[in-house]
């Protein structure tokens, strides 16, 4: 039998909609297989199918996902399809394919011997690490308007699992994230529902004005963060190891003046 | 009374000198109590809380951890701050605490604040003013964030009530592990006063858990517990005793978290060891691993310890040593095992022995999936099978596994501790540079 090719979109929408054309082909699962973006490297004997994102469709799997596999699942996939790692198409397709064809069900994520399963799981846990990374080291930064931005660079598309930390947190405030990766807004009106927002045209964080006080505050904290260091236990690999230097570039207590 | 600082010195210096007053404090956890934002005000609070930054120590920085003041009237022979040494002095007002906080926060720079003090006039003076700040934050800025207080001791009790209903966490600190150590240590301290605030919070917390089954909306009283902190190194006590006193703690007084200090001779102090090779850092973290096994692994101080082996083996971590002594308990079979039994296997931990338990029940495990968990193979090896088997053939000897675990240490292979114990780094070599 020749294997089966679904070419879609890096995205959730995308995937999804990948796995709802997979069911309906109605040609078993062994040799259909969803690949992430445009193949470098054609595989001989093989079909390639061109899936467009399809909303109606992404809505008809996420509502299946939810009723069947519950809450936790449903967000562990969904995480692991924010991964940054191109085969993730295939290990969310195959885990769903545990779970709702061969019967694990809710139980799917503990199936750690299926390696698909357990591919999805490292995936989801890759991106739950980064968000909860990102949580705690994200720094806001107060503009002249008393918006308050951040900028990230993160792997893997954080700001959705990020953004209701921060909403619920900072309810009072309006604030901004910004994925530079990816060129994404997650944004938060004071007392309104977040959403998300592709940056149009040309954004350059640098040319945003901070309000008056914003430096002093900076400062203020990067002495506290010298100081509160005890120099008898200094130990900058352990400062490394628990705080990546990629996190460190955007944090305002690691810049040099 | 009027404080006696000078108001015209810059929040900068006072920040620099009471942040620099407060970093000996070990506790910085922000976690164990959970809680949304209302909608008035800023903040909420993660039940397993958030570590914002890192020090150049290596150790998080999650809350404002500042004194309020450095003035002390104590004489205390470990402390920065005693009333005997000629250090600057300053003093924060309760405005000026409020604004850190808050600005800090905004900018997710801290997940809350940590107040501590020095006694400054008397205990209830200080308690007063800790009070005073706490109830400003939490009701003219309505901050719903994380806020640590410590119950001064010897402070009237119902101050000490009235902050733990404004905190998230309450400590008194122990200081030393006996009762003779702190006369010696601090001579104006009493274990006494150290227990009673610790016995009053303890009982408060039950209470108001029996409120908050009748009435939902009773307000919490130190919904994250109480903590406290021993100094370790400073005099000869031995590991035994120090874990037995946090075993106490947290059988009888119901802590959270019992933290140790490797001490730091910040004084000089001629009677106090002068600690050539740096602060005693590996025992800390032996102090630490024991710590865990007590809380999260269900063991009990003397399977780890007796009196005639009264202090930890260096060489091999707790877990592991407990094992080694223990062979007739092991091999242990990874598919049928309870869970309580895969605890005690080295280089299996709380999350991989879950995993296992619910992984086995799709079908049995082997040596490859394990590893896929997460199993520390190379520590766990030599005390597991899978479907009957070991890994490798290996002896199940004291001696030979004992060999076999250090000789990975000095490999620079095994056991990873946060710092090299003799400042050696192994590199890979290079011909050339």
């Amino acid at each position: 039998m020749e294997e089966k090719y679904l070419v879609c979109e890096d995205s959730l929408e995308g995937i999804f909609t990948g796995i709802y054309e997979a069911y309906a082909l109605r040609e078993g699962h062994e040799h259909v297989h969803i690949q992430i973006g445009e193949e470098d490297n054609y595989r001989l004997f093989a079909v390639y199918l061109h899936i467009s994102p399809d909303t109606v469709k992404t809505g008809k799997v996420a509502r299946t996902l939810l009723e069947r596999l519950g809450e936790s699942v449903y967000h562990g996939l969904c995480r692991a399809a924010a991964s940054c790692y191109p085969d993730k198409g295939e290990a969310v397709y195959k885990a769903v394919v545990d779970a709702i064809t061969q019967g694990s069900g809710r139980h799917v994520m503990e199936n750690l011997r299926n390696p698909y399963v357990q591919r999805a799981f490292e995936l989801a846990r890759y991106t739950a690490n980064e968000a909860h990374f990102e949580t705690e080291f994200i720094r806001f930064q107060e503009l002249e308007q008393g918006i308050l931005f951040s900028r990230i660079g993160p792997k893997n598309n954080v700001i959705p699992f990020i953004m209701p930390h921060f909403a619920d947190r900072l309810c009072p405030e309006n604030f901004m994230i910004y994925d530079e990766n990816r060129e994404l807004f997650g944004v938060h009106p004071a007392k309104e529902e977040w959403y998300l927002v592709s940056a149009q045209g040309d954004f350059i964080p640098e040319q945003l004005k901070w309000s008056v006080k914003e430096e002093g505050y900076q400062e203020l904290f990067k002495a506290f963060h010298e100081t509160i260091g005890v120099k008898e236990r200094e130990n900058r690999r352990l400062q490394r190891q628990m705080c990546a230097y990629r996190y460190q570039d955007y944090m305002v207590e690691f810049q040099k003046k | 009374m009027e404080v006696r600082i000078s108001p015209q010195m810059s929040v900068m210096e006072k920040l620099k000198i009471l942040g620099a007053a407060a970093k000996y404090d070990v506790s910085c956890s922000s976690s164990g109590s959970s809680r949304q934002n209302d909608g008035q005000g800023i903040g909420n609070t993660v039940a397993a809380g958030l570590c914002h930054s890192f020090a150049a120590d290596g150790r998080c920085v999650s809350l404002l951890k500042i004194l309020f003041t450095n003035e002390c009237i104590y004489d205390c022979r470990y402390c920065l701050n005693r009333c005997s040494n000629d250090v600057p002095r300053a003093s924060f007002t309760p405005d000026e605490v409020c604004e850190l906080t808050m600005e800090f926060y905004r900018r997710n720079y801290i997940e809350g604040l940590f107040l501590s003090s020095g006694i400054l006039y008397s205990p209830n003076y200080t308690m007063e003013l800790i009070c005073e700040t706490v109830h400003k934050l939490r009701t003219v800025h309505r901050f719903q964030g994380y806020i640590h207080v410590k119950a001064i001791p010897g402070a009237d009790p119902l101050l000490i009530q009235r902050a733990g209903y404004l905190a998230d966490r309450m400590s008194v600190n122990l200081e030393m592990a006996t009762a003779e150590g702190l006369k010696e240590m601090a001579p104006n301290k009493h274990r006494r006063n150290i227990l009673k605030p610790m016995r009053q919070i303890q009982n408060g917390i039950t209470e108001n858990k029996h409120e908050l089954t009748l009435y939902k909306h009773a307000p919490h009283f130190c919904e994250a517990g109480q903590s406290t902190q021993m100094v370790i190194g400073a005099l000869p006590e031995s590991d035994y005793q120090i874990m037995s006193v946090a075993e106490n703690l947290y059988d009888k007084f119901s802590l959270k978290r019992v933290y140790y200090s490797a001490f730091v001779n910040v004084n000089e102090d001629k009677d106090l060891p002068a600690l050539a090779g740096g602060p005693p850092l590996l025992r800390e973290h032996r102090l630490y691993q024991a710590d865990w096994l007590l809380r999260f692994y269900d063991f009990k101080v003397d399977e780890l310890l007796a009196a005639d082996r009264p202090n930890f083996n260096t060489a091999i971590d707790p877990k592991a040593d407990w094992a080694v002594r223990h062979l007739e308990l092991f091999p242990v079979e990874i598919n049928r095992a309870d869970y309580r039994l895969l605890l005690r296997i080295p280089g299996v931990g709380v999350k991989s022995a879950r995993r296992i338990v619910s992984a086995r029940r799709f079908g049995s495990l082997t040596f490859e999936d394990l590893k896929k968990i997460g199993v520390v193979l190379k520590r766990a090896l030599y005390f597991i099978t899978c479907n009957g088997r070991m890994m490798y053939p290996t002896k199940i000897e004291e001696n030979y596994i004992v060999r076999n675990l250090t000789y990975q240490n000095q490999m620079g292979k095994g056991e990873k501790l946060p710092f090299m114990t003799d400042g050696t780094i192994y590199q890979q070599m290079s011909l050339f540079s």
